[in-house]
């Protein structure tokens, strides 16, 4: 019994340690009864089992929350992704964001920009502009984050296969904005194995694929060590149609292939697991969910440290994001969604995110107004401000239903990732159309019992409405199409040609070699050469998947 | 009834595809074939495909914004190949005013979220059952009428100087075509024209068209629509081909040439004239203009 008092000591002492470097919110918490709330709830009697599977928050295995005060110090990040149209357009909207209270920002791409592919290829006919913001080159970046301070704010950029090209263009606004790069932080996404397996924006092949992953670890682990260099998500695989289990699961898959990659070029474990970062999904399944995160947390933190040897706490903490679950969203009544994502975001913050985005009513109509946008960061507010999840930490812990579901969705997570492993592992299953697989068997399954009224969807096929007023919804103006392509031309006209194919060989010739590809690319964004011509020279060299 | 053969496909560069997997086994489940295109397919593709696979139904799937643009492009393509009997339903995110557009366009059926695949499934069979009952799904409307009559000639200059002086109409730009080894001008006559062919070098076929039979009549082209359609149709019926796809003609339209064997000694053209999707200004064919 000793032992457990001396290690509660041990956590008081971190706390302590915690509150000098950020001390919490508020000096005392309170409910309205004027009960006060206490930092942490625990056992009156701590014994191995509660050690070895909770513990406490901060430490190994991190089951209860990667810090000791969790939001009791800081909240999570709000963070709402964004992206239409022009760099401009966009710029609009993440300062009109910035100025409503939302915390750090997070750029939405648009197809083209994500594939590899400049906005005046044929390719990109339809989309330019459409799911995201139109990013051809460096000139784009510098408008898009126009008067936003960038050693100032977070940011997340989803982009997986052209990721070094988009981390490149953001570190050189920085730099010219006169940051250090010591201090830009931010996130990619940059995980290329859920791309082949759930979302589809993949370029190269698998293994140049990892390569280039590897070189961004390598690059930022030297140059830019507060940006999280993957961001290894879940949350396409479970829009996908997964189950909670499948995500947990497939993710950690994943993310076992991508440490071992970096292990296996070389990097030192501590040095670059710290960066890396995790993109969950917050579904419908309360308590399932909030157990999931607690589970993916233990998992990662035992991963690191028995399979990969990883001594640096911070290489065993899993941060994630969480973005709730968007293929919930229904067309029907679609006020609805506003209380599906309330539910679903209060999962997360009660699973202990790090940061989360919370969707707009009308995303299964279109893209948000700037309403609907308003009242989904809003929601995230009244959690932070009036609910009172954020005055203790892991408010669920101990309770034996949320316990037993951790401890369940774990070992059958451990199942899948067994199976895996004899597959192979990640890259081999994702070759093979494994998870592909098994993912869309659950869908469908998913599909019939929402058919046979075994799951009810509220208002869709139950508790129906007839005559639903249509819903204002965004317009974007197509006319920035032919702007977009008029500012690609002119660009082409005024940048120094010949440095430009000088800097495109170069890439060219690293993408051949053993070389850290991040430098020949940031060298060929600085003199504007496009997504596009720098994503080509890499489909010459590696191939199209 | 033989079974309904449908093409579920995402066009565009939108990588979601849960909802196409899902009506694909839907479909399957209910009794059809279904053939999945995979990603990032362009309309072109899309319909090429269906055309290949003879599929009587066309489900579109996309998620980013982008149907307005490839839904009907997807139509456009499929009147293009002659192929409007394939019927075209939709998915996805798709905003209710933008429903009213694309099925104006001639999209038979947008499908809204939450839909359920038995409902899918009833609309294709009732919807197909009554194209094949009409009958229309087999026949293609006949040739409007004839493109250009092919004529050999040892010199294009003097065939073009009798036909101006004796029946005054005047041979357009002389064209070089080097792959066929032969110069081609057209004298415009009425609803068709005389296409004057003369041989480049002695390796020409119309060279040997020449030693063998003698300056003349070489070939007879008809204008159609559909013209891949056509083609796949007349294999269908056993009519041996030249051309079993369709290549550029000497005017940039696509054409393809019947074996004379099949039409009774006369050598057959088709020349499918509709504007070509994008003109771009510069011939990608190759074809040089020699008068100007």
């Amino acid at each position: 019994m000793d032992n457990f008092t001396a290690h509660y000591e041990k956590w008081q002492e971190r706390v302590r340690e915690e509150m000098k470097k950020k001390p919490e919110r508020k000096e005392q918490f309170a409910a309205s009864s004027e009960i006060e709330i206490n930092r942490l709830y625990v056992p009156k009697n701590f014994d191995s089992a509660y050690m070895e599977k909770l513990g406490f928050p901060g430490e190994y295995p991190f089951t209860r929350g990667i810090r000791p005060t969790m939001y009791r110090g800081q909240l999570w990040t709000m963070r709402q992704y964004a992206g239409f149209g022009s760099a401009a357009e966009t710029n609009q909207r993440f300062q009109y964001l910035l100025a409503e209270g939302q915390t750090g920002l997070s750029v939405a791409f648009d197809l083209p920009t994500q594939i590899g592919y400049d906005s005046d290829d044929p390719m990109a006919l339809g989309e330019v502009g459409k799911v995201g913001v139109a990013i051809d080159s460096l000139a784009d970046m510098e408008l898009l984050f126009d008067e936003i301070e960038l050693d100032q704010v977070s940011t997340s950029m989803t982009i997986n296969a052209p990721a070094a090209v988009l981390l490149a263009m953001y570190l050189t606004v920085a730099e010219k904005q006169g940051a250090s790069l010591e201090r830009v932080r931010g996130t990619i996404q940059n995980d290329i194995l859920k791309e082949y397996i759930a979302r589809g924006t993949y370029i190269y092949p698998p293994k140049p694929s990892m390569r280039l992953i590897t070189d961004i670890f390598s690059y930022c682990a030297d140059e830019a060590p507060s940006f999280n260099t993957i961001s290894i998500s879940g949350y396409h695989i479970r829009e996908a149609g997964s189950t909670a289990v499948q995500e947990l699961a497939f993710t950690l898959a994943n993310a076992r292939a991508y440490i071992q990659s970096a292990v296996d070029a070389g990097l030192n474990v501590d040095e670059f697991a710290p960066r890396v970062a995790f993109f969950f999904n917050g579904h419908n399944n309360f308590f399932e969910e909030a157990a999931k995160f607690r589970a993916a947390r233990r998992m990662w933190a035992k991963m690191m440290r028995d399979e990969f040897g990883a001594v640096n706490p911070k290489s065993q903490q899993l941060r994630f994001h969480t973005q709730v679950a968007g293929s919930t969203l229904t067309a029907q009544q679609p006020e609805n969604n506003v209380v599906r994502v309330a539910l679903q975001a209060m999962a997360a913050v009660l699973g202990g995110t790090q940061s989360l985005h919370t969707n707009a009513m009308d995303e299964a109509l279109s893209l948000p107004t700037e309403r609907s946008a308003r009242i989904a960061l809003r929601t995230q507010q009244i959690l932070a401000y009036e609910t009172g999840a954020a005055d203790t930490v892991d408010p669920l812990g101990g309770s034996y239903f949320i316990e037993s579901l951790t401890d369940e969705l774990e070992e059958k997570a451990y199942e899948y990732l067994d199976k895996i492993e004899e597959l192979g592992g990640a890259v081999q299953a994702v070759e093979q159309m494994y998870m592909q697989r098994e993912i869309q068997r659950a869908a469908y399954h998913t599909q019939k019992k929402i058919e046979s009224g075994e799951e009810i969807v509220v208002g869709v096929n139950a508790f129906q409405q007839n005559d639903e007023p249509a819903p204002d919804l965004l317009q974007i103006d197509e006319s920035f199409v032919s702007a977009q392509h008029e500012r690609l031309r002119e660009l082409k006209q005024s940048r120094n040609a010949l440095e430009v194919k000088h800097a495109l060989k170069a890439v060219n010739e690293a993408a051949r070699s053993n070389e850290n590809l991040m430098y020949p690319i940031k060298e060929a964004v600085k003199v504007y050469a496009t997504v596009g011509e720098i994503a080509n020279e890499l489909r010459d060299v590696f191939g199209e998947y | 009834m033989k079974k309904i053969r449908v093409l579920i496909a995402k066009p565009g560069l939108d990588g979601h595809d849960r909802g196409a997997l899902v009506i694909s086994q839907a479909l399957r489940d209910a009794g059809m074939e279904v053939i999945y295109t995979g990603l990032r397919q362009s309309p072109q593709q899309i319909v090429q495909a269906a055309v290949q696979e003879d599929v009587d139904v066309i489900g579109l799937s996309s998620l980013s914004g982008a149907h307005n643009v490839l839904f009907p492009q997807v139509l456009d393509n499929l009147h293009t190949a002659g192929a409007e009997d394939i019927l075209v339903f939709g998915g996805g995110v798709i905003p209710k005013e933008d429903i009213a557009v694309l099925e104006d366009k001639g999209v038979d059926k947008i499908f809204t979220p939450g839909t359920p695949t038995s409902v899918i499934s009833a609309f294709i069979e009732r919807a197909v059952r009554q194209k094949r009952d009409s009958g229309e799904a087999d026949v293609l409307t006949p040739p409007a009428g004839i493109d250009h009559i092919g004529l050999a000639v040892k010199s294009i200059e003097e065939a073009a100087d009798f036909y101006q002086r004796h029946f005054h109409v005047t041979a357009g730009e002389t064209f070089s075509v080097p792959e066929q080894g032969v110069n081609v001008a057209f004298i415009p006559l009425g609803n068709a024209r005389l296409e004057l062919i003369e041989p480049l070098d002695e390796q020409s076929s119309i060279h040997r068209f020449i030693e063998k039979r003698g300056e003349g009549l070489h070939h007879v082209a008809l204008a159609v629509s559909g013209i891949e359609a056509r083609l796949l149709q007349l294999q269908k019926e056993g009519v041996r081909l030249i051309d079993e796809k369709p290549r550029r003609g000497a005017e940039g339209d696509e054409i393809a040439f019947l074996h004379p064997a099949a039409a009774f000694g006369t050598l057959i053209e088709l020349v499918d004239d509709e504007e070509p999707a994008a003109e771009t200004g510069e011939r990608a064919d190759g074809y040089v203009r020699k008068n100007q």
